[in-house]
């Protein structure tokens, strides 16, 4: 019978605070204070994992994670699990806060967030809402080969949407911001505009044709083609799925999957809401190509992955206490040298897709399906009426051989990401790019 | 934690509160987890926290934590939040002591005494149902048991304890020869009672018969909609537009609209706190307000939006105990219980001369929440022919607006499943439009 041969445990400690602003009026200050830990370990081919929750025993959380992990390796013995062997993390050029967030008093917090609100309002606007956010975490990572490291990170950010309404029709517009750092994150943005901007977007939709679907060309812009490199191939390069069968891209590295124009990187170094200094197994960050002009060049990995597969670990994420699974960070396409006014020639007649209302992927079948937050009829190379209710949906592969051009205004936008019902803060982007063919639906 | 709960309202009282409430939730889940055809981890989770809302002047200030030894700072910061809020005209008081119903099939003793290695054999029974099928592959899947206990207590004399245990099962696989087709199935229950081998055997016969599939011309047709995939578009485009919070901030389609047709005549809407064995049953919303029935929609005409304690104070009326929380690090806020789609059952497939089937969408949280407006991706999507499912279809986008939806309801099958708090049959909608 296998003994324990590793363990190791995230201590974390958390403070978050939020304020939601609803038509004016405050409907929440909450703050949230934690402590805990996720402790795992690993049993010849069995993992397993524990929490423990506020003042909490080290110990007992290891040995129990431990008791788990043996349990389920003399019930269901399987082939030994090796990890990549790593180094101790050096944590170098982590962001700081220039204006911690807890010593803005939260009437000045409250009283911005009144300005954004209000600059959503206008003609057509009929409700508004907005929320604050900012969070300091500490994470202590230490594990049986004796890896100790720890780092501390703010993140702050805002959120604002408003709802437009005209005989019986609702629209709406939203922008956020989110970013490691603190209250210097209003200088970096112009909070206003956006909010301005979201309450136009309500508004211009209500006037917006409903789109016929088909298949034609279309131009994404950075936000929806940063969807599309998170969601339809980022997902796809997961190890994890990758080894499970449930990948498009499994056994395809060194492949030309994509056209030659195409870059896809993963970087959890940059300073965006993806950051980490090192990853919930205490492995240093680094960045990763994924698709390298447009060659699959590498997966994701976690430490286990890394080791079947071969590739460098540093991508294993966990929502809080939660076991760490493989995730992306900063994930974008890279600038190519094409401009906007190049692709609307090209293209003549088709769809310029706008915005992001979300999207979810298949990614063993290489399956997509996102919502643009506006469209744009093209007609003889000229961006003319607006369209709501857009939807792309095609498979990974063709699409990203369609890319025709890619444009050179990279842009980043952060946000959330689910998987295994754990939600990581990730940042994706990309310049504009163009593609020949896509399904685009309507209503 | 449970027993720091009145030393917290007491202190929040005298820290200047006109009304406290604390809501503690515990939580103890032992899970096993499939990767590819094996089970290779298990987790065993207890958690735990405290919330705590107190209310000056109708401002309310919330503060939470997991950690016991911060309990006494939470009700400060609780306390100085509602200080820094202006006071709110609307408020009306927290929840009043009542009489609870009686609710069933919420605990199951087994599920409490259940040990890691039952949860590995039926784990295990899952993948052997998803093998029995050739040439399919778990890829992966979990079944997990869950004992759960919450306390509500307020200055208003509720104090309410209640314990319920839960299990789910889900599987994901993939065919291993030919086309590459996926498919899943999962069951929730509150007692130990789910067929884990089902779960399996399903989800493969499914991805194989998804095989292969063809291309179709993009057309206006009858579509079936299997309680998984209508569960998802209903809950992305319909329940937002029922909640009373949504409406008083004028973000629903349903304003105004109370005694009016929206729906079929045959159909009926219910929102059940009470449904014996429910997903969302309990004697009580998380807010202290008793648990009860309420119609949403009968023979086709709206009813009632659902409304919690604050929502309900706004419009005069009484809360329909719908005042549900994420956890213990939110405060209640609007939210459906069990939901019941109700629909006279028939043979729906056999009833269908020529339509669509479809199991499962991708993409329904995409939809316009308000405007009910969505399109999504279909998966193990089936032609209907002569009232059998036909071919398989490979890509499908299905593009609609539930309210349109509700006034084309032809059909229902029996096969009424509880996918989460949503408790529906397949339903049969006419006049669908699809694009391959």
């Amino acid at each position: 019978m296998s003994e324990v041969g590793f363990y190791d445990v995230r201590m974390i400690d958390a403070t978050s605070t939020s304020i939601v602003l609803d038509n004016g009026n405050i409907e929440e200050i909450s703050v949230n204070y934690s402590k805990g830990c996720g402790a795992r370990a690993l049993c010849g081919g069995s993992w397993g994992f524990t929490t423990a929750e506020g003042e909490f025993d080290l110990k007992a959380a290891i040995d129990s994670a431990s008791e788990l992990a043996a349990q389920m390796n003399s019930i269901s013995p399987k082939d030994e699990v090796k990890l990549k062997p790593v180094e101790k993390p050096v944590i170098k050029n982590i962001p700081t806060a220039k204006i911690d967030p807890a010593d803005v008093p939260i009437e000045e917090k409250v009283q911005l967030l009144k300005d954004i609100e209000d600059h959503a309002k206008m003609d057509g606007v009929s409700s508004t809402s907005a929320v604050y956010s900012e969070a300091s975490v500490k994470v202590h990572y230490i594990s049986s080969e004796g890896i100790d490291c720890e780092y501390s990170l703010i993140r702050t950010g805002f959120a604002i949407s408003a709802v437009a309404t005209e005989n019986g029709s609702y629209q709406v517009g939203r922008e956020s911001r989110f970013g490691v750092c603190g209250f210097e994150l209003f200088e970096k943005n112009d909070a206003l505009a956006l909010a301005r901007s979201a309450g136009e977007t309500a508004v211009e939709l209500l006037g917006a044709e409903q789109a016929k679907g088909g298949t034609l060309p279309v131009i994404l812009d950075p936000e929806l083609a940063g969807v599309f490199a998170h969601e339809a191939v980022g997902h796809a390069s997961e190890a994890d799925l990758v080894l499970e069968g449930s990948s498009i891209l499994a056994d395809r590295l060194g492949e030309q999957i994509a056209s030659p124009l195409v870059n896809i990187i993963d970087d959890p170094t940059l300073h965006e809401y993806g950051y980490y200094p090192f990853d919930s197994e205490g492995v240093m960050s680094s960045k990763t190509t994924i698709i390298k002009d447009g060659v699959l060049n590498s997966y994701l990995h976690s430490r286990e992955t890394a080791q079947v597969l071969g590739g460098t670990p540093g991508n294993s994420r966990a929502q809080g206490y939660s076991e760490p699974v493989v995730r992306m960070s900063n994930t974008y396409i890279d600038n190519g040298d094409s401009n906007f006014d190049e692709m609307l020639e090209e293209i003549g007649n088709g769809m310029y897709l706008t915005g992001s209302r979300g999207g979810q992927v298949n990614t063993g079948e290489g399956i997509f399906q996102f919502n643009a937050e506006k469209g744009y009829l093209i007609e003889n190379g000229e961006v003319t009426r607006l369209l709501r209710d857009v939807s792309l949906s095609g498979k990974t592969l063709e699409i990203l051989n369609n890319v025709t051009l890619v444009g050179n205004d990279l842009k980043m936008h952060s946000g959330r990401c689910g998987k295994s019902g754990q939600l990581a803060p990730v940042s994706d982007g990309s310049p504009h790019i163009s593609i020949s063919k896509a399904l685009v639906g309507g209503v | 934690m449970f027993e720091h709960a009145q030393k917290a309202i007491e202190l929040a009282e005298k820290l200047g509160a006109d009304e406290a409430e604390v809501y503690i939730s515990y939580n103890h889940s032992i899970s096993a987890d499939i990767r590819k055809t094996i089970i290779e981890s298990a987790k065993e989770n207890v958690s735990q926290g405290i919330g705590i809302r107190s209310i000056i002047n109708g401002a309310v200030g919330f503060a939470s934590t997991n950690n016991v030894s911060r309990i006494e700072d939470i009700v400060n910061i609780s306390v100085s939040s509602a200080k820094v809020r202006d006071s709110d005209p609307e408020w009306t008081s927290l929840p009043s002591n009542a009489k609870y119903p009686e609710v069933s099939g919420t605990y199951d003793k087994r599920i409490s005494e259940i040990g890691l290695d039952d949860c590995i054999g039926l784990t295990g029974k899952m993948i052997e149902g998803a093998l029995s099928v050739p040439d399919v592959n778990t890829t992966s899947g979990s079944f997990s048991t869950s004992c759960n206990k919450h306390l509500i207590m307020n200055t208003n004399g509720v104090e309410i304890v209640d314990e319920g245990t839960g299990v789910s099962g889900f599987v994901d696989v993939i065919t291993t020869k030919g086309d590459i087709s996926t498919a899943y199935d999962f069951e929730v229950s509150r007692s130990l009672d789910i067929d884990v081998f089902g779960i399996g055997a399903s989800a493969s016969s499914l991805a194989i018969r998804s095989q292969n599939g063809i291309s179709i011309e993009p057309k206006k047709t009858n579509v079936i909609l299997h309680p998984f995939a209508f569960s998802d578009i209903f809950e992305n485009t319909f329940e937002p537009s029922i909640d009373a919070d949504n409406m008083q901030k004028e973000r629903s389609s349903l304003i105004g609209k109370k005694g009016e047709t929206i729906a079929t005549p045959d159909l009926n809407i219910i929102d059940d706190g009470l449904l014996e064995g429910g997903i969302d049953t309990s004697i009580s919303d998380e807010e202290g307000t008793p648990s009860q029935r309420t119609p949403i929609i009968e023979n086709g005409i709206f009813k009632s939006f659902l409304y919690d304690n604050y929502t309900a104070g706004k419009d005069n009326t009484s809360s329909t105990g719908n005042g549900m929380r994420h956890s213990y690090v939110s405060t209640p806020s609007v939210g459906p219980r069990n939901l019941l789609v109700e629909y006279p059952s028939s043979d729906v497939i056999a009833d269908t001369d020529e339509g669509v089937f479809i199991n499962t969408v991708i993409g329904a949280h995409t939809a316009n929440a308000i405007s009910g407006d969505f399109s999504v991706e279909a998966r193990n999507a089936f032609t209907i022919k002569d009232g059998q499912l036909d071919k398989p279809i490979k890509s499908l986008m299905l593009s609609g607006n539930i309210f349109e939806m509700l006034n084309k309801i032809t059909g229902a099958g029996s096969d009424v499943r509880k996918v989460g708090g949503t408790v529906v049959p397949s339903l049969r909608i006419a006049e669908m439009s699809i694009v391959g």
